[in-house]
């Protein structure tokens, strides 16, 4: 399980990061924690001309809490925002989410970028920052563009992301108040990839969202369930008839298990917010 | 090929690895230290995990080339190290190895998991060895023993948090 | 029968263990660890077909010498794997893939480079071309008329079919209760956390061929080693390094390990392949995958009257070497009764080829899915009466008055106490508070449940009962060479091979014992055919009954000398001397071990007049009971299940067991804890499953699930003592039983906690996915859909 033969480089800048990557005639990848990355080499699924280490672009570190939003560097690692040592603008979720992300070894490399350019759809970032609409900053040959991360996945491992863009960071509204919370996730064992993963939050006008992953091929407002849980007085029969809508909507191909499964899971973060 | 200087264990090495080659590979291959072990090459064992710049770490999940300029250390230059050898006492007297391939992860693990927390429990530990395969044990005197370690820690109160930055 | 008494405390001491040292400092030597200059690397190309022709294999040009098929590293010769038994047909497994292949995985090509990152890129570069041919992936499927047949020349899929017919099952039409249910238990991987691997070279000085090769067996792999390659046996030396777990999947002759000697053989430098672990999860044994079709007879009163049935092993596409996995289905079937007073059995069993990888042996052949078809069986049989399933276990158990009993299958259930093994696990569990529990409801929506496994575990089987199961090789014995050195410490040799078992201690503790000195003196050893004498190495619990036996007996053997030239050396007569604390006491003195060797190996003029040199013994040892012994136990596991979800908590796990006398209960609690989290595995977690056209869905641990430390509890434990009248010190064998009940008794947990809506869980592993649609099943079927009630 050894990774074929690649040319390696490791730029400067994030201008000449692009360059390499947009190498023409060549299969690029760029590598930050590498945690997806190197199993893929190995087992030869990934098979690349060359290798752009972006891992120590101080550009892509940057993390700061600005006016009314949290910028995220794309090289912020699980581990530094399990440790909380980024600025907690959202009660705790984030914290949350990282420090159940795969294993301790993997948090400490594995980075928020690398997670959402990879696009896995049992991945949590993705889903927790699509709930938290966040919005992702991609500098590319076309110069810097920035899309709501909802809009940048687009479907299963596929975003906008072309030949020689890289992104820089996410940008996360803060809150008016304090943000209400839930976190659901199954999963076979702990660290393993999620079966589902539920985020609930509720604003401070008290209208509620609802994001789950793992479910089809990228994450998903539910938004149906998120308006009935929104109206006053909703009992649990017309929640489930909500969900129900939603998977109708978004996850069309759900077997009979995984509806039951995600409802449940779905249910759980709603009960942990509340 | 791709030159590369690593602080390993303590010492410097110069060498010229393939771009492609795992720190894995390199600390055996090139630096003859297999205490570093491989299980799965694809990170989900923890058998390899070594310290990198202070970080737990997959030598599986990282490249040689990406290791460059950085502070290595594997089981083999932790022998004096006195987190080190409280944990090895207590593997060995809780009975917390069998066959001893996943041995020098799960060591460098506990060590990493008592350098961030003051006297784990053995709820904590258990999450924290998440990713730790051990085939032979059943993990129950491997927790043990990382807990018992824990008390034999002593520990001042913790200092106060800093005044935030102005 | 020796037994140990107080002043001789090293049996049932608690002794840290020898092995441990090099290991926590990083000095263990697993064969990957081994530096051997000039070594080359090798990697498979392996078939990604099922079933195929193999038309033809088209390496890169410029690449004779590092590229081998199977005509460049022959002329090899075919093992027949197996039984020996006409009925047992043969399926020729070559090291290297012919004119066909017959399952995912299967090597083709071997491709040699200096580094195994070069060999794969060379394996890249062949090409092959396959025809594919129709797979057959089902046991039962396999067995239709009209199926797919993976070798040509048989009349049907079987490997062997086979019948046992004991009682009167005929008599079980007219039995009041009749309860017909199937399990099923999946195939996973062994999972040795060091995967196989083997490194060879000629050597010359010796003119031998050397194999470091990670094995249980060095001597039994020498003898097929040496047929296959066409040696000498006194040309092949086996060496196993360290060997990082093994639990059965390292215990036959692989077609890699004749590939990389048989290439040694043709190149001047060593060559080694180390497996990786999507080789591993693809290629190496696997295990399980058991169907088991039964009718349960019952009396009114609830007394098991008999099972009838089919049970079909799925054995995969070859029979490995030596005995192939036979064993299975005839272990099944004989394991079938438990320890129930069950009189009739009429079963039919069929060892099955697919297009699947081989099936090896593992941590408790067999016995996982015979004692999971019972067990189930009886909660199923108490469900049906309305009884509590510990009850009905309770009341169809052998007694201990009642042993030695035989089975209708033919077991001799040999000492202990089943009874109180069950009473002591109910009791740990505290099953009435359970059952209170379960009556308030759970806050969290959840549904708890208990569920009791009982098991027994064969060891220390010996001659006969090998011959009877017509093994090509009769592992009724272990041996052991005791020496001691001019200075009175001790070097044992012994033909077992320790992988995690902590024979380095306890070996030693024995030999402490037998010699009256400190087990610090002595130094076990073992994994080396050149230096150890003839035995079968570690597998079916058979290390501290057979290995133990022998060290004893050679033990004795010396010390039986160290006396005489003790007594000798005092001027005393033999009878008026005693052996306390390394030295031989007389009326008149004292003599130290140390001068008594000194005098046996270096100043033969101090022994007795006509009394021969050296003290060097070597002892084999086969019990006086060669039906084997039974050590056996309870598992009692408490579970908390989210209906919907499917995922299943263990809340608590306690066992009671008797392993007979324990030479190191430290070491045996390991053996318990670690059994039990492989028993988890196979019973939450751990499965290859495979699709139609025989592809392997779990070929990397992101879809093989390994259970880590939050998902395996700590074991509460009783040890219950009853010594085996057969064996030396009353021991028993017990590495397997951990692995045994298991998913029994996760099962039987997973559906008392919904044995209001009737749901069963009849299938391993019970996945999220596998419990909640048995719930859901099980909640239309009753038509009152009040989830995962308690009853």
């Amino acid at each position: 399980m050894k990774s074929a033969p690649f040319d390696y480089l490791r730029p400067k800048t994030v201008a000449e990061a692009s360059v390499a990557l947009g190498r023409r005639g060549a299969n690029t990848a760029a590598i930050a924690g590498g945690q997806s990355l190197m199993p893929m080499l190995g087992l030869r699924v990934a098979l690349i001309d060359l290798l752009v280490d972006i891992s120590r672009l101080d550009d892509l570190k940057l993390v700061t809490e600005t006016l009314d939003s949290l910028w995220l560097g794309a090289l912020t690692t699980h581990a530094a925002i399990e440790d909380g040592k980024v600025p907690d603008l959202f009660n705790g979720l984030l914290r949350r989410v990282a420090g159940q992300i795969s294993y301790r070894a993997v948090r400490n490399h594995g980075t928020i970028g690398g997670s959402v350019a990879l696009a896995d759809p049992s991945a949590d970032w993705p889903c927790c920052l699509i709930a938290l609409d966040a919005t992702v900053r991609i500098a590319g040959r076309g110069g810097v563009r920035v899309e709501r991360v909802a809009d940048f996945i687009h479907d299963s491992y596929s975003t906008t992301l072309t030949t020689g863009d890289i992104i820089v960071g996410f940008d996360i509204p803060a809150p008016k108040a304090p943000l209400r919370w839930g976190f659901a996730k199954v999963a076979r064992k702990s660290g393993a990839f999620a079966h589902s993963i539920a985020i609930a939050t509720q604003a401070k006008d008290g209208a509620i969202s609802v994001v789950l992953g793992a479910a089809g091929p990228r994450p998903r407002p539910m938004t149906a369930t998120a308006n009935q849980l929104t109206a006053p007085a909703s009992s649990e029969e017309q929640v489930r008839a909500a969900i129900t809508a939603d998977f109708d909507a978004h996850f069309a191909d759900l077997d009979a298990y995984q509806k039951r499964m995600h409802t449940a899971n779905i249910l759980r973060a709603v009960r942990e917010m509340r | 090929m791709t030159a590369i200087t690593v602080e390993l264990n303590g010492v410097k090495v110069n060498d010229d690895v393939e771009p492609r080659q795992s720190l894995a590979d390199f600390l055996r291959d090139r630096c003859g230290l297999t205490a570093t072990h491989l299980g799965c090459e694809h990170g989900a064992c923890g058998a390899c995990t070594v310290v990198v710049d202070g970080l737990a770490t997959r030598s599986c999940l990282t490249l040689a080339v990406m290791a460059d300029g950085r502070a290595v250390s594997t089981l083999e230059g932790l022998r004096a190290d006195p987190l080190m050898t409280l944990l090895r006492r207590h593997f060995h007297e809780s009975h917390a190895l069998q066959c001893g391939f996943c041995t020098p992860g799960m060591l460098i693990t506990a060590r990493d998991i008592l350098q961030r927390y003051v006297h784990p429990n053995a709820e904590l530990v258990r999450h924290e060895l998440s990713g730790q395969i051990c085939r032979c044990t059943g993990y129950a005197n491997i927790v043990k023993a990382i807990v018992a370690a824990g008390q034999d820690i002593p520990h001042e109160p913790p200092a106060p948090e800093p005044a935030p930055e102005a | 029968m020796a037994v140990p008494s107080s002043s001789d405390s090293w049996i049932g001491a608690s002794v840290l263990r020898k092995e441990d040292a090099r290991h926590l400092l990083g000095h263990g030597a697993f064969i990957a660890d081994l530096r051997m200059p000039g070594v080359q690397d090798v990697a498979f190309v392996r078939s990604d077909m099922a079933h195929a022709q193999v038309h033809r294999v088209l390496p890169p040009p410029g690449t004779a010498g590092k590229v081998f098929t199977l005509a460049d590293i022959g002329p090899l010769n075919i093992l027949e794997a197996g039984p020996e038994l006409a009925a047992h047909r043969h399926s020729p497994y070559p090291a290297l893939a012919d004119d066909r292949v017959r399952y995912v995985g299967q090597p083709i090509v071997a491709c040699m480079q200096p580094t195994r990152a070069q060999a794969e890129d060379l394996a890249d570069l062949v090409e092959l071309e396959l025809e594919a041919l129709p797979a057959v992936v089902d046991a039962v499927a396999a067995m239709r008329p009209g199926s797919p047949r993976v070798f040509d020349n048989w009349p049907d899929n079987a490997y062997i079919a086979s019948a046992v017919h004991e009682g009167d099952p005929v008599s079980l039409g007219a039995a009041p209760v009749r309860l017909r249910r199937q399990f099923r238990m999946n195939r996973q991987a062994t999972v040795s956390l060091e995967c196989r691997g083997v490194l060879a070279y000629w050597d010359h000085r010796n003119d031998e061929l050397v194999v470091h090769l990670s094995t249980q067996g060095g001597h039994v792999v020498r003898i097929g080693m040496a047929q296959a390659l066409g040696l000498p046996e006194n040309k092949v030396r086996i060496i196993a390094p360290d060997v990082g777990g093994g639990f059965g999947g390292k215990n036959r002759i692989m077609p890699e390990d004749i590939a990389v000697a048989a290439i040694a053989m043709k190149v001047g430098h060593p060559v080694r392949w180390i497996e990786d672990r999507r080789e591993h999860l693809l290629a190496s044994v696997h295990a399980r995958d058991h169907f088991y079709d039964l009718t349960v007879s019952v009396a009114k009163d609830g007394t098991l009257l008999g099972l009838e049935g089919d049970i079909y092993i799925d054995a995969g596409a070859y029979s490995l070497w030596p005995t192939g996995s036979f064993m299975e289905a005839s272990m099944a079937s004989r394991n079938l009764t438990g320890p129930y007073r069950i009189k009739h059995l009429g079963l039919k069993t069929f060892t099955v080829a697919t297009n699947k990888a081989p099936m090896g042996p593992y941590r408790g052949v067999a016995r996982p899915g015979a004692c999971f078809a019972i067990e189930r069986l009886v909660d199923e049989v108490a469900r049906e009466l309305g009884r509590e399933p510990f009850d009905l276990r309770r009341q169809n158990i052998v007694t201990a008055a009642e042993l030695p009993f035989r089975t209708a299958a033919g077991m001799r259930l040999d000492t202990g106490d089943y009874v109180s093994s069950l009473d002591i696990a109910r009791d740990m569990v505290d099953l009435p508070a359970i059952r209170a529990r379960q009556a308030q409801g759970e806050p969290d929506g959840r549904a708890i449940g208990v569920g009791f496994a009982f098991y027994t575990e064969q060891s220390g089987h010996g001659t006969v009962e090998w011959v009877k199961r017509k093994s090509r090789v009769v592992p009724g014995y272990e041996s052991a060479n005791a020496r001691m050195l001019p200075d009175g410490s001790v070097i044992i040799h012994v033909g077992t091979q320790n992988f995690g078992q902590g024979h380095e201690t306890t070996f030693a503790q024995i030999a402490a014992h037998e010699l009256h000195i400190s087990p610090a003196l002595i130094s076990i050893r073992y994994g080396d055919t050149a230096t150890s004498p003839f035995g079968f190495g570690s597998f079916g619990s058979r290390s501290i009954v057979f290995g133990g036996g022998a060290v004893a007996r050679s033990c004795r053997m010396l010390i039986e000398k160290i006396q005489k030239i003790g007594a000798h050396l005092l001027q005393s007569d033999v009878a008026s001397t005693t052996i306390e604390d390394g030295a031989v006491h007389g009326p008149n003195g004292s003599v130290g071990f140390a001068e008594i060797a000194y005098a046996a190996n270096a100043r033969q003029e101090h022994l007795p007049a006509g009394m021969e040199p050296l003290l060097d013994a070597t002892g084999t040892y086969e019990p006086t009971e060669t039906g084997g012994v039974f050590a056996y136990g309870t598992h009692a596991v408490v579970v908390a299940v989210e209906p919907d979800t499917g995922v299943v908590e263990i809340l608590d796990y306690a066992v009671s067991e008797d392993c007979g006398t324990m030479i190191n209960p430290m070491i045996v609690d390991g053996q318990v804890q670690g059994g039990i989290a492989q028993g988890i595995g196979t019973a939450l977690y751990e499965e290859i499953p495979y699709d139609e056209i025989g592809q392997p869905l779990a070929t990397t641990f992101a879809d093989y699930m390994v259970p880590c430390a939050p998902e395996i509890p700590t074991v509460r434990m009783a040890h219950i003592v009853h010594p085996a009248q057969a064996t030396e010190y009353g021991v028993k064998g017990l590495g397997e039983g951990g692995a045994i009940a298991p998913p029994a008794a996760i099962a039987n947990a997973v559906s008392d906690a919904f044995r209001s809506i009737g749901a069963s869980f009849n299938e391993t592993p019970l996945t999220p996915r596998r419990v909640s649609e048995a719930v859901d099943r099980a909640r239309r079927a009753t038509a009152t859909p009040t989830p995962g009630a308690p009853a």
